[in-house]
């Protein structure tokens, strides 16, 4: 019984990770109908960049943390700026804008190989105290907890502030109809500058989180991550952040017991994009999205 | 219209392949008569970097020492580096550079043995002597008797490991762990399963993992229920800190000791998982601090080097390097490639780091291996 | 001649690479003709690949008949996935047929038939150079065929807008399959040559990175012809080896030069660099509905 108890621990977990990566995905694709390829960049660079404050600026983890996912915010403007605004008039600018996020996701990579090098690196020891509380069987370490609790936060911060929030209230008008969003007075560059901020800081939280846990960083990390983030959106239906939030539950969850089941990691995968492949075809709004598709 | 398109796409054309072309010219470099080119198929990225490194340095003292050594008279030796990548696919190009375009006497490597498997077909069918520094798994010696290898084999080491776990700790029933991705962790499961079944040890579970998974905790959970006396876990050292880390932060006491192959031997596995990796048993071709005098003189001067001791990597690759150089004297050419062969073959008792050192018959390595634990974040032997 | 042999002996293999690079790309080429991004060609390449490597290997079957054995079998993995999958446009497309993609190589992974995480290795190398490059060259000279055919006038009007053709009386659903299994049963040749290139193939060679690749190749190269991908898989497949000459041999510039010409294409040149060229082409290139291109 507490076999299964301690899997349910580490399937919500691992869980609340994907989903905090997958939020900064489908807020972007909410606003702009427009895949941002580079998100698992961001949350490689992310993770990358809060190591090097660690290591070599000798900052805390409490403070490079805050900054790497500030850094990771700028990131995403230069994204908006250099990659998608320039494309917003044509015609086509949803693909168009898929390919240029997929240029930009490689000169990131990139950037973190040459930047970093290609091994694995971890945090150094002690960059975080951890400490295991054992009751009945179950193994939960003081660091899981913490990432759980901060993915949870972030999450419900976005949240309240998409609905409170003027700038908030911005966004969704702007993901509603951005025509008539500008009628209304609504910056809708700024705004969709503002959204890109957010989302690339999401991503590049996720990635410190996923790399202090796993206690390994590499250039590739986001490999891993980047379809599984895509499978997690679709299910949860684009564009909604409550979908996202429980499609990375979901999804982590389903990841945990395909393995514990089938003692291998091999399908672990398979399991998740079997679901995905379904669904597109059966409801491809997935479970929470909006119900008119539009042309993508 | 058509034919201005055309003339300038055949322009185009043209200076790529000249550019292509004139790059390898100037590349090319015609050795000398007692120059020999030994080509060095490490893996500097990706999955087995952490080998790579380690056995470039250790090759790169060898050479430098035996160049030093060598005065007028002496054949020098000229390394060539190559990088590839931890996979066969490049691990192909590389060799075929090799073989092809630099013309070496004899090549060092690849650091994995799942590459091996490939790229020794190609040197085998070409004809050019491959020595393995590295390689322990099963089905490499076999592909040719171009093929040597000075790194125990995994079916030699496991067995001992066993022996000397059973005997020491009195493990009776274990769970197995293993990557069923790569030919090294896969032949090393084989042989620890055939060990254990001849030890009369009863396997509870059987998990298995891929290469760059970095959440074990599903399969290591499922291992805890089981209530193994021990774990044994057949990995490279990147997966391998990751479970040790993961098990013992899941609450796999102490007493069940985690036992592994050729991948633990890497100092990469003690810096990652930091304390976890405090009792962590492996079975090892070399310990650092084996009284040996090529081995003192060698460890000595690979930490004034350094910075920090050498691992198994590295005093298998130094190893290498010397047989080679051995093997070329005798043949008395660098570039008769089956002189050169036989010349390895015939070696016998060599004063190595590792002990005295044989092939066998068949090409492998011939000497007594250790099992080792990890004691105060260093590699000691298991007493 | 001397030389010639050493240079073949040195980027032989680099050769025979691009080669199938512009064969997958082509295959690619084809379903964007219809206006379907489609990114399982790296996949149905693999099924291609397996299933004429597994005949030669186990069963003795010759090479060409192998080849041809694969190129059906994934032709008809595209039927199946083809039909209930093309109900779906742009991204979500894309992201079906690479779920799909997955679906494969994992199960690739777990079968034992397939070899495993390890691939099959031993595969008798009976692709040789030039018959890569005929079979390329027949391939383009089909699809350069193709695009003034009456198939290719519907792919051309899909294209541009489908809810038009199909007002237009134009069967869209048969052409659409039609060209999502035509690329696919091309990817399964490619991948099938490509297996007995180099004794080995692991289920990674047809994973997502390849679909991007291609994609890339696709895009940088130029659509709206059919030299356009294979141009854009000779340039990106041999500029590793061009840089290396020109002293770039790191592998962060060489990935970063890769990301910065693309950028560059889909930022200035969004018809790909062979419009370059084209813009001293024919007039007789240039249909109507070639007003909504952005030069």
């Amino acid at each position: 019984m507490d076999l299964l108890a301690q899997q349910l621990v580490n399937g919500l977990f691992i869980g609340s990770v994907y989903g905090l990566f997958a939020i900064g995905y489908t807020l972007v694709f909410g606003v702009l109908d427009i895949l941002n390829l580079a998100h698992a960049a961001v949350f490689t660079l992310g993770g990358l960049i809060a190591l090097w404050l660690v290591e070599t600026c000798g900052l805390s983890i409490w403070m490079a943390f805050p900054a790497s996912v500030l850094i990771c915010g700028l990131l995403g403007l230069l994204l908006d700026r250099v990659a998608f605004a320039p494309l917003r008039q044509r015609a086509d600018s949803n693909f168009s804008g898929l390919i240029s996020s997929i240029a930009m996701a490689i000169i990131f990579e990139s950037a973190a190989l040459g930047l970093f090098g290609a091994r694995t690196v971890r945090f150094p020891a002690h960059t975080v105290s951890v400490s295991v509380w054992r009751w009945e069987g179950l193994s939960i370490t003081s660091l899981q907890v913490e990432i759980v609790a901060i993915s949870i936060l972030l999450m419900f911060a976005l949240t309240q502030f998409l609905n409170r929030a003027r700038v908030g209230k911005a966004i969704r008008a702007v993901a509603e109809n951005d025509r008539t969003a500008r009628l209304l007075g609504i910056h809708v560059d700024g705004i969709i500058a503002f959204t890109f901020f957010i989302s690339s800081a999401l991503g590049g939280a996720a990635g410190i989180l996923f790399g202090l846990y796993f206690d390994s960083l590499s250039p590739d990390m986001g490999r891993s991550i980047e379809l599984k983030g895509l499978a997690v959106i679709i299910l949860g239906g684009m564009g909604s952040i409550p979908g996202a939030i429980l499609g990375g539950l979901a999804f982590g969850l389903s990841e945990v017991l395909t393995v514990a089941i089938t003692g291998t990691s091999n399908l672990r995968d398979a399991v998740a994009f079997t679901v995905l492949f379904t669904v597109l075809v059966l409801r491809p709004s997935g479970l929470f999205g909006r119900k008119k598709l539009r042309e993508a | 219209m058509h034919n201005v398109q055309r003339r300038k796409l055949i322009v185009v054309a043209l200076f790529m392949a000249a550019g292509l072309f004139s790059g390898q010219i100037c590349t090319q470099s015609f050795a000398a008569a007692t120059e020999a080119k030994i080509g060095f198929a490490f893996s500097m990225t990706g999955a087995a970097a952490s080998y790579g490194a380690t056995q470039t340095k250790g090759a790169q003292m060898a050479v430098d020492e035996i160049n030093a050594a060598a005065g007028a008279e002496g054949i020098k030796i000229s390394p060539i580096f190559e990088d590839d990548a931890s996979v066969p696919q490049q691990g192909i190009n590389v060799f075929n550079k090799f073989i092809n375009a630099d013309k070496v006497s004899l090549i060092i490597g690849p650091t994995l043995s799942n590459t091996a498997q490939v790229t020794d077909r190609i040197a085998q069918t070409a004809g050019v002597p491959v020595l393995a520094i590295s390689n322990t798994a099963k089905g490499i010696t076999e592909i040719g008797d171009f093929i040597f290898r000075d790194s125990l084999t995994e079916m030699v080491v496991i067995p001992n490991t066993i022996k000397i776990v059973k005997e020491k700790f009195g493990v009776k029933k274990v769970a197995v762990f293993y990557g069923n991705d790569d030919a090294f962790t896969k032949g090393g499961y084989e042989a620890f399963k055939k060990a254990l079944a001849d030890a009369g040890m009863e396997i509870l579970t059987e998990q298995t993992f891929a290469k760059g998974d970095r959440d074990f905790s599903p399969q290591l959970t499922q291992i805890k229920g089981k209530n193994p006396d021990a774990i044994i876990v057949s990995a490279l050292v990147e997966e391998a800190s990751g479970i040790v880390s993961q098990a013992r932060q899941l609450g796999i006491p102490a007493t069940v000791p985690i036992i592994g192959g050729n991948g633990f031997n890497s100092p990469a596995l003690i810096k990652n998982a930091g304390e976890a990796a405090e009792g962590v048993i492996m079975g090892a071709a070399w310990n650092v601090t084996s009284t040996n005098p090529v081995n003192t003189k060698f460890v000595e001067a690979f930490t004034a080097k350094n910075g920090g001791a050498p691992d198994q990597f590295a005093a298998q690759a130094y190893t290498g390097v010397y047989i080679a150089y051995e093997a070329l004297k005798k043949a008395g050419s660098t570039t008769d490639h089956k002189a050169i062969r036989d010349a390895l073959l015939q070696l016998k008792d060599l004063d190595t780091v590792l002990g005295k050192f044989s092939f066998t018959p068949e090409r492998d390595a011939n000497h007594v291996p250790v099992v080792q634990i990890v004691k105060g974040g260093k590699f000691a032997v298991l007493e | 001649m001397e030389a010639l042999a050493q240079f073949f002996a040195i980027y032989g293999s680099l050769i025979n690479f691009i080669g199938i690079n512009a064969i997958l790309a082509l295959s690619l080429y084809l379903t964007l003709a219809a206006g379907q991004l489609s990114m399982g060609s790296a996949a149905f390449a693999g099924i291609g690949g397996y299933t004429a490597g597994i005949l030669t290997m186990k069963l003795g079957v010759p090479f060409l008949p192998a080849v041809a054995a694969g190129s059906v079998v994934a032709g008809i993995a595209g039927l199946l996935i083809g039909l209930p999958v093309l109900r779906l446009t742009g991204v979500f497309l894309a992201i079906a047929t690479l779920s799909f993609g997955e679906v494969v190589r994992i199960a690739v992974l777990n079968v034992d038939i397939t070899g495993g995480a390890q691939g099959l290795v031993g595969i008798p190398n009976h692709t040789k150079t030039w018959g890569i490059y005929l079979a390329l060259m027949v391939v383009g000279y089909g699809i350069a065929r193709l695009r003034y055919s009456r198939i290719g006038w519907c792919f051309e009007s899909i294209r541009e807008d489908e809810t038009a053709a199909k007002a237009m009386g134009i069967d869209t659903t048969y052409y659409k399959i039609l060209a999502f299994v035509l690329g696919a049963m091309l990817a399964g040749f490619a991948g099938a040559l490509y297996a007995h290139l180099n004794y080995l193939i692991t289920p990674r060679e047809f994973g997502f990175s390849v679909a991007v690749d291609l994609l890339i190749y696709n895009i940088v190269g130029g659509t709206r012809a059919w030299y356009g991908p294979v141009f854009g898989a000779i340039l990106l497949t041999a500029l590793p080896e061009i840089l290396r000459g020109t002293g770039i041999t790191a592998g962060p510039m060489r990935m970063a030069t890769n990301g910065l010409i693309l950028l560059a294409v889909i930022l200035f040149l969004p018809n790909g660099l062979v419009s370059i060229f084209r813009r001293t082409g024919t007039k007789r290139e240039k249909s109507p509905l070639a007003a909504s291109e952005e030069a």
